[in-house]
This record gives structure tokens, sequence and C-alpha cells, in this order.
């Protein structure tokens, strides 16, 4: 069920939280996709009945009312423990909330636990060398993404309708596009990030994985965004933007294919089509590595230093680059990023949004550290982010969407960029698609 | 361009001999990526402050 079924659900007294919650539990307990790090059972129950009890006495605190739902474990929960998928934090309790997790409890969420990750959220195979690797649900030999990979495989399984995420060079909408469910970065700044487990302070972002746009919607704006009306999803004379560089250049057939779908379905809903050529994405993308590997040495140059042991080798081998990076290097890899977001605004005076594929490829095999992206071999890491780091580093909202699958059956994502502040059109358009395609209705095996 | 070997021994602590090796084509990558853009920057290039900070 999705967030808005189970609401509709609560309300018509089909089903009580108690009882999405006991499924909710029952269903993890039953997955072998290892998305869970902790999980509160009695804590959720008994804040499952206190929800019940609030409704039947006439207290509805809107469409999160009840629902399950989980946190990456990156955010603070006060008294549950929040690892960041990290040995050396492994017993780490907070003694208080993230703004998020505040946010989410006002709306009446209930929390059932915490999401599996990429270590430290410093890298995008969730193949967590302490606490195990995340299984795909389309397919358990294949990762989920990352490095949100917890919180995708779980919604996308249909564990629960929504977890949250973050994302620094991709780690929502890589997720999203891999286990096929809905992301949202949205605007650098617009959801606080107070007591989130940071990694590069001056690219994270916080954000919703659901089943759907529209429970994406709701998410959004119980974590603390501003409301979204998606009553009409018309996108009749919207500009859309179509990259002639840059993102159509080195993809797999069958992602090109149903991007390629997925304009023609907007430009058949009315919407206009239009060439326009990107800035320098390269670039973009070296000034984000220069600036991640310096901000997340930063992070976490206490416990490189001191327990170096503790941390898998891929996480070790950013964090030794990154002590490598000069401080006037940083600064001028900041001063790239103002050009280049300069650049990139000028292209909002010509359309409304803009549609790329969200990754080159569908999910790589777990333990793969190269592939092919059409004839050419590439690491997994670095092609994985390739069309998603910039996103980052020009704190512009991006929407990643299910447009298709695969020949193997692994789902395909569509990524819709917009202006600061642009998330309820870029919401909009994401709702018009899926509605139109159906993609969303196909469920995965494991 | 920088010696990259020469830079993590001197470090403190330097980085570990064992894993500069694996270090060394990624930063030398980066570094000649980044060097051309650098070039670009004029003493009138200021730093971004955010997303919406592009008028």
């Amino acid at each position: 069920m999705t967030i808005l079924e189970m609401a509709e659900a609560l309300r018509t007294k089909k089903v009580s939280s108690l009882e999405l919650t006991n499924d909710t539990l029952q269903k993890i307990k039953d997955s072998r996709l290892n998305a869970f790090i902790t999980v509160i059972e009695d804590a959720a129950r008994a804040r499952a009945s206190a929800m019940d009890a609030e409704l039947s006495h006439g207290i509805d605190r809107g469409p999160m009312h009840g629902v399950p739902i989980s946190h990456k474990d990156l955010v603070y929960t006060k008294g549950v423990r929040t690892t960041g998928g990290s040995k050396i934090f492994k017993d780490f309790v907070p003694d208080h909330d993230a703004d998020i997790a505040i946010s989410l409890e006002r709306a009446g969420s209930v929390l059932v636990g915490k999401t599996n990750l990429h270590e430290f959220a410093y890298g995008i195979t969730s193949t967590n060398p302490h606490f195990g690797a995340v299984r795909n649900p389309w397919d358990p030999e294949r990762i989920p993404g990352g490095s949100s990979g917890g919180s995708g495989a779980a919604v996308a399984a249909g564990i629960l309708p929504f977890a949250t995420g973050t994302d620094t060079g991709g780690s929502i909408r890589i997720p999203a596009s891999f286990c096929g469910v809905t992301g949202l970065k949205p605007t650098f700044g617009l959801i606080s990030k107070r007591g989130v487990m940071p990694l590069g302070w001056t690219m994270d972002h916080m954000g919703p994985i659901t089943k759907t746009v529209r429970d994406c919607a709701v998410a959004f704006h119980a974590m603390g965004g501003p409301a979204v009306d998606l009553k009409s999803t018309a996108i009749r004379g919207l500009r859309i933007g179509l990259p002639t560089n840059y993102y159509f250049d080195k993809l797999d057939l069958d992602v090109s294919e149903s991007v390629r779908t997925a304009v023609q379905t907007a430009a058949a809903l009315g919407a206009r089509i239009i060439d326009i050529k990107v800035p320098d994405i390269d670039a973009l993308n070296v000034v984000g590595r220069m600036l991640l590997l310096a901000e997340a040495t930063s992070v976490h140059r206490e416990n490189l230093l001191t327990r170096r042991a503790d941390i898998g080798a891929d996480v070790v081998t950013l964090l030794d680059q990154g002590r490598l990076i000069r401080g006037s290097d940083y600064v001028d890899a900041q001063r790239l990023r103002r050009i280049y977001c300069r650049e990139f605004s000028k292209l909002w005076s010509e359309v409304d949004c803009i549609f790329t594929p969200t990754t080159p490829t569908a999910a790589p095999k777990i333990g793969q550290m190269t592939m092919k992206v059409g004839s050419v071999d590439e690491d997994v890491r670095l092609a994985t982010t390739r069309l998603m780091r910039a996103i980052n580093i020009l704190g512009i909202p991006a929407l990643s969407i299910p447009c298709g699958f695969t020949k193997a059956g692994l789902p395909i994502g569509l990524q819709i960029l917009g202006a600061p502040r642009a998330e309820e059109m870029i919401l909009r358009v994401g709702a018009a698609i899926e509605d139109a395609t159906g993609v969303v209705g196909r469920k995965p095996g494991a | 361009m920088t010696d990259w070997k020469k830079t993590a021994e001197a470090l403190n602590p330097p980085i570990p001999e064992a894993d500069v090796e694996k270090l060394l084509p990624v930063m030398e990558a980066l570094e000649k990526a980044f060097l051309p853009l650098q070039r670009t920057l004029t003493s009138e290039s200021d730093v971004w402050t955010g997303p919406e900070d592009v008028a």
C-alpha cells in the first residue's frame, strides 16, 4: 500500500495503524534483503497504538498519521542507535532527534527502524562490510544502489511506503533508479540537515524515497518542505529541456530508449520538448569530486586516524584521497562551482524542467567493480554517479521516477531537474508521467 | 604536476605505504582534470554560497 492508500484505509477504519505496523514488522522479518540495521518492534507497536487512539478521538495529523516509516541510519533518533553504517558507531545512541525525525513524528508517522546504507553514506553500492550487503528486490544478486540502499530496497519490496534518504552525490536518486521507486533530492538547504550525520556539508541533501510521486509529495511536506498540490497534473505547454550533449552520450540502449519514451509521453500530454545544450557536466563532476573528497575527510578525519582498521577499504581509500586535497584547491573548486551555477541557471529562461536518465545502466551485480556501458568498460562508482553528482553541486531539485525496464526486467530511472525551489513543478511532471506510463504498478519478486 | 607519493608520505601521520599506490592514479587523473578548470578563475571569481546565489 502507498501512504495515501494507508491514509484512506485508516480513516475508513478498514485497517488500524497497529495492523499496518505489525504487517510491516512481519515483512521485515520475512525479507532477505538486509534492508534494516535496527528494528524497534515494541516502540513501533506502542506508537501505532497511540496513533490509533488519536484517530479514534478525532485527532488527525494528516496523511502520514499512523503510517509506518523508517529512517536511513544516518538520521539521529533519540534513544535508538544510529550507526551511520559504521562499526565505529555501532553502539551510538543519540540523545536527541534530527529535525526531520521531529517533523515526521509530529506528522504522526510510526518509526519501525533504521535502514542499512553504504558505510558513512560514502558510496553507491550499500554493500556494507559491517552490517552486510543490501540486496535489490528485483534481483537479489544485484545492488540496490546507494548510499540510501536499505531505504530504496525496503520501499521497492513493499515493506513500507516511505523511508528517508540523504543525497550527497546521488544517494537518493541512485537507489530510486536501481530499485524502481521514486526519490526526491530537494533544493539544497530546503530540508533541515540538523541531526543527520554529515558527509559533505555543502552537498548533503535530505529527501524522501517512496513508491509513488504523490506519496513523495506528501513525505516531502512531512519532512519540512512546502505543501505540494498535485490535484492537477496538467503539463500542457510546459517546456521540457532535452539535453543534446552529455546526458545521452554513454548509456545502455534500454535506458536511452526508456527515457526517450518518457519524453514522447510528455509530448503526447502537451508538453513542449526543447533541445538544450547543458554546460560542461564533466567539469562539474570534477569540481564535485574535489569538494566531496575534502569535506568527507574533514568529517571523518579523527575516525580515519584513530580507527582506520574499523573502516571499510573502499571508504578508507576515499578518505585518504581527501587528506591530499590542498585547502586552496578546495576553495578554487567552490569558486568554480559559482561560475557553473550561473551558467546552468541561464537554462531556466529556456525551459521549465529538464529530462535526463538517472543512471546510465540498471543495477550492477554485488561485488562488481567495473561495468560495460554501451561498449565501454567503466568504474561502477564513477559511471553510476556520472549523471548525478553535478546536480548536488548545483543544488537544484531533482526527482527520479521509474520509467521502464530493461530486457532483463530491471528498473530504469528518469531524472527530472528543476530550478531552485521548483519541487512542486517537477513533482507535477513526475506524477503526469507516472499516471501515463503505469510503470509503477509492476512489483519485484524478491 | 604534484608528486602525490611524496605528499602522502609527508602528511602527519603519513598515509600507510601499502595504501599509497592505489591513490596515485586517481589523484593524478583528478589533478589533470582540475588544473585546466582552475586556470580559468579570475580575481573576480567569488565563492559559491548557495543554489539561488546566481545573480
